[in-house]
């Protein structure tokens, strides 16, 4: 890349961070209830979403293996921000949700959710990830479903200790646990995190690891054959990968009054869960960070809509049917995917507002080679 | 691409044809076509049971024109998902309800009538969802809201309806927890604890000494039940001579549990699970390992009668009961015995306690709104808050205690067969209340 390109990217992305900040302050400005109880809560969804799907796509797209318990570190991470918190409010380190000691806890906690969740991971990943071929997937599944048992069958934080029906208002006495004024007033800490974790994983990515990781999805034997420690660089990835989802459970428990396993469950029927977190992944893009970023956001968007969105309602009544069964409207989403864009939206490309004005010539392309092909069956 | 484009269509076709056929019987007033009915928005209406609603209210010469205007209602429930029955027999009493009081004049407040109309949500019993449906709602405007019918599910809305001050009346969640204070949170349910200690009189009250308990550490609603109920049987003098804990509320295999039951001699045994486990594994297994004293449950167990397997040994379900709120049987006042007659009658189908509750969660509401003379939250939560006022609604007669929660009865209700009986039969034995 050129020096002079590479100045114009800064210079882009610089102009567009300050639209977006304009666009936050004027947002802020217009409080109304639209905002309080859609727009900000719709954004620490994303919010959460967003880092789930981005740390799942560093062991399913870059590392090339596939993990299916991606919400089990996720329920670690709600359930020991959640109890940390709890801790330090029952010890009087700090009593409303303001002030500088709040903000530490805050802090601890979300980090202290990071470091237990990675420390699952490296206990899962090492018996797994020493092995060839699609243990990870099997074992993942199970811890997936282990976990969820085990913190409900915890005296101290399943059920009869946070939970009991209780878990609300534990939650809330602990500081996590926003009322809907709290999320206006603590959205910068959704957006701060989102914006440190996706840093991290992208510089991740780029660095000498995400070389080496690289490496090891196209060919793990070429790979060791030129020196890298292949079993090291799956379990350090996969760590990483249950750290950030560790982070998002402590998000989760900030944005969600309740806690109760059953969100993190497999069987989680709403777009909470290991199966369709990877399904994110998948339609990003494996191998494109900002491909999950996008995937998160419409896939939230697409089912936030199905049931508060105005738009169901205007459209014919066969179709209506089909929408009040919102998994049939994501498997249908899954189908074209699928069958037109196998490789994702961005397929393994990031992301890049540079990029944009190259779009229309990329789309045509798509469409010659797709018609082209056809063309050249018929003449055949 | 043309093969891709075909198997799309293919995709889409079978998805819709999914659809169809759930809504295509519309006039049969299935369970099916109820939960479309009830997930279709307001404007639409429930299209049976709208009709019937349509011809009741012709004949009593009322016409939809006088209303001044609409008070829309809230409602959150699991319309889909594996918690779906619920959320749509919520859904039926809800609607019926709705219909008679439309058809029967509206709401009167002041001296103008309103028309009542729901506005429902799904939540796919999970908390999230249920926050967002929450949240949606009262941007629409709507500060009534029923919902929503499971006790996890309401435990993360409570606090959102107590900081925006809405009303939340919650049909179906039986978690102690709930309701802790006098708020904007009310039930038309009585709540696990109450429960627990009903069962712990019945068990008294029979002269069983020698009780048991077979639970779940990790659930909610079965680890409150079993507080509630052992605490109430050492009070009352039971011994509680074995007590058992499985890993999930979905398990499979309850032979060891019951096997020790049989061992330390338990003449009846607790047992708070749901209706999915009971029938195809609980209650034979329990059976198969020589157990043949009284099996009692709570109300999770109501419609285990679904769940048994083709070709089980229909005998096991004997001595198999349960507290509930609600019986058909039972059902004595008026406005008991014509909510049957009405539900069967738009339905087609007995109703359960869900369909009850929901029904009565739309009257207490119009009680509320009727009595303090308008509709927006602050005055309806000021009238409920009202512990002297008795509501008389389908499921009994009953007033709120200070945190929300009804003071009122349950029923106790079991399975019955009799040799040569192709299923078993739901029979309703007393109705309980503490002493």
């Amino acid at each position: 890349m050129k020096k002079s390109e590479t100045r114009t990217r800064y210079l882009v992305n610089f102009l567009a961070v300050v639209l977006l900040f304009a666009v936050s302050l004027v947002m802020s400005a217009a409080s109304g209830d639209t905002l309080k109880l859609k727009i900000v809560p719709s954004i620490w969804q994303c919010c959460y979403l967003i880092i789930m799907a981005a740390s799942l796509n560093l062991v399913l797209g870059f590392l090339g293996q596939l993990s299916l318990g991606h919400c089990g570190f996720m329920a670690v991470g709600a359930y020991t921000a959640a109890l940390i918190s709890l801790a330090f409010q029952r010890s009087g380190f700090y009593e409303e949700k303001s002030g500088p000691a709040f903000l530490l806890v805050l802090l601890l906690s979300t980090l202290a959710a990071g470091v237990l969740a990675a420390l699952m991971g490296l206990l899962v990943g090492i018996p797994a990830l020493r092995l060839k071929g699609d243990y990870l997937a099997i074992i993942t599944l199970g811890f997936g479903m282990i976990i969820v048992n085990v913190i409900n069958n915890l005296p101290f934080c399943g059920q009869q200790g946070l939970g009991q029906g209780s878990a609300s208002s534990a939650l809330y006495a602990t500081g996590l646990g926003f009322s809907n004024d709290e999320k206006v007033q603590y959205l910068w800490v959704a957006v701060l995190t989102v914006i440190l974790c996706m840093t991290a994983m992208l510089l991740f990515v780029r660095s000498k690891y995400g070389r080496s990781i690289r490496a090891i999805r196209d060919n793990e034997i070429a790979a060791a054959t030129s020196g890298i420690n292949v079993s090291y660089y799956k379990v350090l990835t996969f760590t990483i990968s249950a750290f950030f989802a560790g982070i998002t459970g402590a998000l989760y428990a900030c944005c969600n009054a309740a806690l109760a396993t059953t969100s993190f469950a497999f069987t989680n029927g709403s777009i909470l869960n290991s199966v369709f977190i990877v399904v994110m992944v998948v339609v990003g893009g494996m191998g494109s960070m900002t491909g999950s970023v996008i995937a998160a956001v419409a896939l939230f968007l697409l089912n936030y809509t199905i049931k508060n969105g105005a738009w169901v309602s205007a459209l014919p009544a066969v179709l209506q049917n089909v929408f009040t069964y919102p998994m049939l409207v994501y498997s249908v989403a899954l189908i074209i995917v699928i069958l037109f864009r196998p490789r994702g939206i961005m397929g393994s490309r990031e992301f890049a507002l540079c990029d944009i004005p190259k779009w229309p010539g990329m789309v045509k392309a798509y469409f010659t080679s797709r018609f082209g092909k056809k063309e050249a069956s018929r003449h055949a | 691409m043309k093969k891709k484009l075909l198997s799309l269509l293919l995709a889409l076709s079978f998805v819709v044809s999914l659809t169809a056929c759930g809504s295509s019987d519309t006039t049969g007033g299935t369970s099916d076509s109820a939960s479309s009915d009830a997930v279709s928005d307001t404007s639409e209406g429930a299209s049976s049971t709208a009709e019937e609603a349509e011809a009741s209210a012709a004949e009593e010469g009322s016409d939809s024109g006088e209303f001044a205007g609409t008070i829309t209602l809230g409602m959150i429930g699991p319309m889909t998902g594996s918690l779906a029955v619920y959320g749509t027999h919520v859904a039926n009493g809800v609607n019926l309800a709705i219909e008679q009081i439309n058809a029967a004049g509206g709401v009167i407040v002041g001296d103008e009538t309103y028309e009542l109309a729901v506005e429902s949500k799904d939540d796919q019993g999970d908390s999230t969802e249920c926050l967002n449906a929450m949240n949606a709602l009262i941007s629409d405007g709507i500060e009534l809201v029923i919902g929503s019918a499971t006790s996890g599910c309401t435990s993360s809305i409570t606090s959102v309806a107590n900081s925006e001050g809405v009303v939340l009346v919650t049909p179906s969640g039986t978690a102690d927890a709930l309701t802790t204070e006098m708020d904007y949170v009310f039930r038309t349910c009585f709540k696990d604890s109450f429960q627990g200690e009903l069962a712990a009189q019945y068990a008294a009250d029979e002269g069983y000494t020698k009780v048991g308990i077979v639970y779940c550490s990790a659930d909610t609603y079965s680890a409150g039940l079993r507080d509630a109920f052992a605490a109430a049987a050492e009070e009352l003098g039971l011994e509680v001579v074995a007590e058992e804990s499985v890993a999930t509320m979905t398990e499979v295999d309850y032979t060891n549990q019951f096997t020790k039951m049989v061992e330390a001699g338990a003449e009846l045994v607790f047992i708070p699970f749901y209706y999915d486990v009971t029938g195809p594994y609980l209650v034979p297994q329990a059976r198969s390992v020589g157990f043949d004293g009284i099996l009692l449950g709570a109300d999770g167990v109501d419609n285990t009668e679904t769940t048994i397997p083709d070709g089980a040994d229909l005998s096991v379900y004997n001595d198999f009961l349960f507290v509930n709120h609600y019986s058909t049987e039972l059902a004595t006042s008026d406005i008991s015995t014509s909510f049957v007659e009405s539900y069967e009658e738009a339905y087609g189908e007995t109703p359960n306690n869900f369909d009850a509750l929901g029904y009565d969660a739309v009257l207490v509401l119009k009680q509320a709104i009727e009595s303090c003379g308008a509709f927006d939250a602050d005055s309806v939560q000021a009238a409920l808050a009202d512990t002297s006022v008795v509501y008389e609604v389908s499921t009994g007669t009953f007033s709120f205690d200070d945190t929300g929660t009804p003071i009122k009865t349950g029923v106790l209700m079991g399975y019955s067969y009799t040799e040569g009986d192709d299923a078993v039969t739901k029979i309703a034995v007393t109705t309980l209340s503490l002493d």
